[in-house]
């Protein structure tokens, strides 16, 4: 039961997210003088995005885009939010997540057995979508993430870091930890008018990790990473 | 681009025109005014795409291997065994995720490449936030894979029961796949550059 008030209340918390617009300030312009200015990524107006507030939503004012949505302390966050992630990964992989009972037989699994189940039956090009999807691809993610706060927040340059955040902006949309949550729920109420099922701690940890990359993704300000990174490569070189 | 600038597509940082073939001051990728070969690419993918869906409905999704009688199952036959079992949610959520919004997705996708290709003069407006939600809508879709790999994994007490995973389950990875790519390479801007009355 506590479970399933888990995932509803992230649910419900991921939708309102999505859901609550604010639009913010925008102008825009005619004449062009500052670096200021930027132009949206879905249909190319240039746009002035003149210092938008902290906790504002910055939408295009043609085809409604969020161009910006700066947020508090974003790169503290991420660097704190990544490194959470990195320590709850491995228990949300290395311990069961939950089993089943049939008739004194029990089986239980985590994730990357499932990987192999499916490796085992021929099926491996599905094995290794499942395994890209929902192990390596988000501890990648996570690992890109740490290295670039970390560096923006000890203020060190490196030459990689605009090919770290490349990647990591890529990466973002193959990451799919809450397409697997749901696809959890899914086989748990399929298989709970079969067997008994029982969750293990593994679970627990594979909540936890979700709801933090859930936070990391929600936290990470690209435009104002970039603008850093920007920044520290042009000290480096002077 | 008109005013003379190239938004990079990687940081997003706006850069003036100088010759043909720049790179970005910020992040040293290469600028593109538009995504390049952005129509065929999407169409390439698409195709595909529409190709495999057919036998990803076709054939079984997966087999119910019980006492040693086995049972194979289509997409859609699973999900009318839901709805027998009376599990009428789940039965509808894997509907949306495994059959309306694959078919949401390639029949929004071919609507967008042929209003661009024959300069329809459409709704930009609209037709942007349709390829939002089809770009956002996307990943959903793997819902079916994840849940047969934990099925598989789980569901495996030797002679008593077993859950084998069938063709179709190769043929929807590579739809979900296929029709993520040509999302991705889909440049919602070309939809924009057609309207002549902006
Ligand atoms: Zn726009
Ligand atoms: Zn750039």
């Amino acid at each position: 039961m506590t479970f399933f008030s888990f995932t509803l209340l992230y649910w419900f918390l991921y939708f309102t997210k999505l859901t609550i617009k604010s639009i913010g300030r925008m102008f825009v312009i005619n004449d062009m003088n500052s670096a200021n200015y930027g132009a949206c990524p879905e249909c190319d107006l240039l746009i002035n995005l003149a210092q938008p507030i902290i906790g504002d939503k910055v939408h295009c004012p043609r085809c409604g885009f969020l161009l910006a949505h700066p947020r508090k302390k974003s790169i503290e966050h991420t660097f704190s939010l990544s490194i959470a992630g990195l320590i709850l990964f491995f228990p949300a992989n290395l311990l069961p997540m939950m089993g089943i009972e049939v008739m004194g037989e029990s089986t239980n699994g985590v994730l990357f057995s499932g990987v192999m189940a499916l490796f085992n039956k021929n099926m491996w090009p599905v094995a290794i979508i499942v395994f890209l999807a929902s192990i390596l691809f988000p501890l990648v993610h996570i690992l890109l993430s740490l290295l670039i706060s970390g560096h923006l927040y000890f203020n060190r340059s490196n030459r990689y870091l605009t090919c770290w955040m490349r990647w990591m902006q890529h990466l973002d949309e193959w990451v799919m930890l809450e397409v697997y949550m749901l696809g959890i729920i899914v086989a748990c109420v399929k298989l709970m008018a079969l067997a008994q099922v029982e969750f293990g701690w593994g679970l627990y940890a594979f909540i936890a990790l979700l709801i933090i990359t859930g936070m990391l993704t929600s936290k990470l300000d690209n435009e104002l990473f970039w603008r850093r990174i920007g920044q520290l490569n042009k000290e480096h070189n002077n | 681009m008109k005013q003379g600038f190239i938004r990079c597509h990687d940081c997003g940082n706006l850069v003036k025109i100088v010759d043909k073939f720049s790179q970005c001051p910020r992040c040293d990728s290469h600028l593109h005014s538009r995504s390049p070969y952005s129509l065929q690419r999407t169409a390439a993918f698409l195709i595909s795409g529409i190709l495999l869906y057919i036998p990803a409905n076709v054939f079984p999704i997966m087999t119910v291997d019980q006492f040693g009688v086995g049972e194979p199952h289509t997409i859609m036959g699973g999900i009318i065994e839901l709805i027998d079992s009376n599990m009428l949610p789940i039965a509808l959520l894997v509907l949306v995720a495994s059959i309306l919004v694959p078919l949401f997705k390639l029949i929004g996708l071919s609507l967008l490449l042929l209003s661009v290709y024959f300069r329809w003069q459409i709704n930009a407006r609209f037709w942007t936030v349709m390829y939002r939600i089809i770009a956002f809508v996307g990943r959903w879709s793997m819902l079916d894979i994840f849940i047969i790999s934990i099925l598989v994994d789980l569901v495996n007490l030797g002679g008593v029961a077993q859950i084998i995973a069938g063709p179709a389950a190769i043929a929807f990875a590579a739809v979900v796949i296929l029709t993520m790519f040509a999302a991705k390479n889909f440049d919602p801007r070309l939809l924009w550059d057609n309207q002549q009355n902006l």
